[in-house]
């Protein structure tokens, strides 16, 4: 009797801790989009600057991802499939940029890829300038959120069952035709999710971003920017619309779940 | 316990969340409420170019006090409208232009002023640069308008250094009578070199991303870097020059998004002010005071501050400990000793007249 009595008792108190969490989460969100939310969106036809800020966060975020796919994919499978010397530290480096204060990251990068550095230098000579330029934005934001790809890549790999790829190996085919005719479909939707969170993490990406390229302004500058300039009546319209956009990769990545 | 997530999950789930989204929002109040204050704090808002000096007298202040400091950097006009717009009020406030209090916040958000320090807008460079072997050779507004030579400067909306470096521009066309001389300086300070105050340049220009950055001359200083010295005609650092300083004009975003204000060319004058409202008015009023005492203004000199002698308190309401610190401050300038011998006062400069 009292066992059962502590038991409801537990599941009351679990209950109570569960839905203090999801309203703090839920609370401050939705209370932005109250406030914010109508402005926000007529601001996306108005507002000029608003919607550049957005576009320049979009396309540089995405860039940054497929940046993050190409050199990330081949790692994440190494580190997946291939013990190799110095894997843990390959690991471990990985994991680094997790750790760090953005503003860290940002100025970590600005010391190597400015004017005057051997890197940005040669950079500059190709003609691709990076400090204060939608380069630079990407720069920051493959640094903070490449990891996240690589990561949840490598789990992609591993989910994948070795033993097909050796069969399709048995059958004839070369190393990189049963990658790409085994390994790389079966992996697919986990990539495609990785990749939605790398994406989703550049987009909110802040501290390095403002090291490096205070301007153009991306979505994140330009909200803080507005509230420290004109204050919240400025700032809740950009702010609100931003939590309605990451409703998108939000969707796109419960999608990608739900398939796999 | 499985058996209850599943209920919750199948049958409760929408109500359930709808109820958590109900109560998320009714907890949400009126943005916008001042955030409730704990015990010893003392909270502080410098302008970036003061933040330094600022803070190593803080040092020295919070000890004997038992105060906890909290200081805030940034642009001084930023500063202004965390006060006029955000309501965020701190317990001392400290700008790089004296005359944004009594344009953006006397008589509402303050009462006085006290004008403590005085500056003049430099070039900066990092000694041993490409750019110092440049120098060298060539007249400075040369170098600052080639086309290979990148300059950085603070937003003017955000940051008086910012609107300073425009209208210093101004004046160089004028005074070294080159048309379109201020034109082709900004255009070497494009919009990717800009930061929101100056004191952010510091770092880009010894990391060797910009070779030249519009900074004052106490910022430079306290950073280890070399300056060009402007002529005193145009470097808003005398008071007597202040006439044509005013021929220099720009405008610079207003209280809204849109809305613009004119800023015309004036001598560079520091200020601090306790502002209304402040939640601890009487610690406010004893950091003020302190600040302008000569001990102060020794501390703030030592990190590069070109203080004045005898601090200017202009308006209504003045704390009687700052009166009285300012006072001792007078018969201290007037003894002669002290702590002058840290001071770097041009000539013709010292002293502020209202």
């Amino acid at each position: 009797m009292s066992g059962r009595l502590a038991a409801r008792l537990w599941t009351v108190l679990a209950a109570l801790a569960g839905s203090a969490l999801l309203l703090f989460l839920a609370a401050p969100l939705a209370q932005l989009v109250a406030s914010g939310g109508a402005a926000g969106l007529r601001g996306l036809f108005d507002d000029a600057e608003l919607r550049a800020s957005l576009l320049l966060t979009a396309g540089t975020a995405t860039a940054a991802t497929l940046l993050g796919v190409v050199a990330g994919t081949p790692v994440a499978y190494l580190l997946a499939r291939r013990p190799f010397r110095g894997r843990a530290l390959v690991a471990a480096l990985l994991d680094l940029p997790l750790l760090l204060p953005h503003p860290v990251a940002g100025i970590a990068l600005l010391l190597v890829l400015a004017r005057d550095t051997p890197a940005g230098g040669a950079l500059l000579a190709l003609g691709l300038r990076v400090v204060g330029t939608p380069a630079g934005i990407v720069a920051a934001m493959l640094f903070v959120s490449a990891p996240l790809y690589v990561s949840g890549a490598r789990e992609a790999f591993a989910r994948v069952d070795p033993r097909y790829e050796g069969v399709a190996r048995t059958l004839g085919d070369a190393p990189w035709r049963a990658l790409r005719r085994v390994t790389l479909p079966l992996a697919a939707r986990g990539l495609g999710a990785a990749a939605i969170v790398m994406w989703a993490r550049a987009v909110s990406e802040f501290g390095a971003i403002v090291v490096l390229a205070y301007n153009p302004k991306v979505a994140s500058v330009l909200s803080y920017d507005r509230f420290t300039t004109y204050g919240l009546r400025e700032a809740l319209p950009v702010a609100a619309v931003l939590v309605l956009l990451a409703l998108v990769p939000l969707a796109l990545l419960r999608a990608a779940r739900e398939e796999a | 316990m499985s058996s209850l997530h599943r209920r919750i999950h199948l049958t409760r789930g929408p109500s359930y969340i709808l109820a958590v989204l109900l109560a998320a929002v009714a907890c949400g109040g009126r943005v916008g409420d001042r955030e409730g204050a704990r015990d010893d704090e003392l909270d502080v808002f410098t302008a970036g170019s003061l933040a330094r000096p600022v803070r190593a007298a803080l040092d020295s202040f919070a000890p004997g006090t038992g105060v906890t400091p909290r200081q805030e950097t940034a642009g001084s006009v930023e500063l202004a409208r965390r006060i006029t717009e955000l309501h965020r009020i701190p317990d001392l406030l400290a700008v790089a232009d004296a005359e944004l209090i009594p344009e953006l916040l006397l008589p509402a958000h303050a009462a006085w002023y006290a004008v403590f320090a005085h500056d003049r807008l430099v070039l900066a460079y990092r000694p041993g640069s490409a750019v110092a072997a440049r120098l060298a050779r060539e007249p400075w507004y040369v170098v600052a308008s080639a086309p290979e030579v990148e300059v950085g400067r603070s937003d003017p909306d955000l940051d008086p250094a910012g609107y300073r470096a425009l209208l210093v521009m101004q004046l160089a066309e004028r005074h070294y009578a080159r048309p379109g001389l201020a034109e082709r300086l900004r255009a070497r300070a494009p919009r990717r070199n800009v930061r929101p105050k100056s004191a952010d340049l510091v770092a880009l220009v010894q990391a060797g991303e910009l070779d030249l950055a519009w900074l004052y001359a106490s910022v430079a200083r306290a950073n280890g870097l070399a300056v060009v010295a402007l002529p005193p005609a145009i470097d808003l650092g005398s008071p007597a020059d202040s006439a044509g300083y005013a021929m220099a004009s720009v405008r610079i975003a207003g209280r809204t998004r849109g809305d613009t204000i004119v800023v015309r060319g004036r001598p560079i004058r520091f200020a601090l002010t306790v502002p209304l409202d402040a939640p601890h008015p009487e610690r406010g009023a004893a950091l003020a005071a302190f600040l302008l005492s000569p001990h102060g203004l020794a501390l703030l000199a030592r990190e590069g501050l070109e203080v004045s002698d005898v601090p200017m308190v202009v308006g209504t309401g003045v704390p009687s400990a700052v009166t009285a610190a300012v006072a001792g401050a007078a018969g201290h300038g007037a003894a002669g000793h002290g702590a002058a011998e840290s001071r770097t006062a041009r000539p013709g400069a010292a002293e502020d007249t209202p």
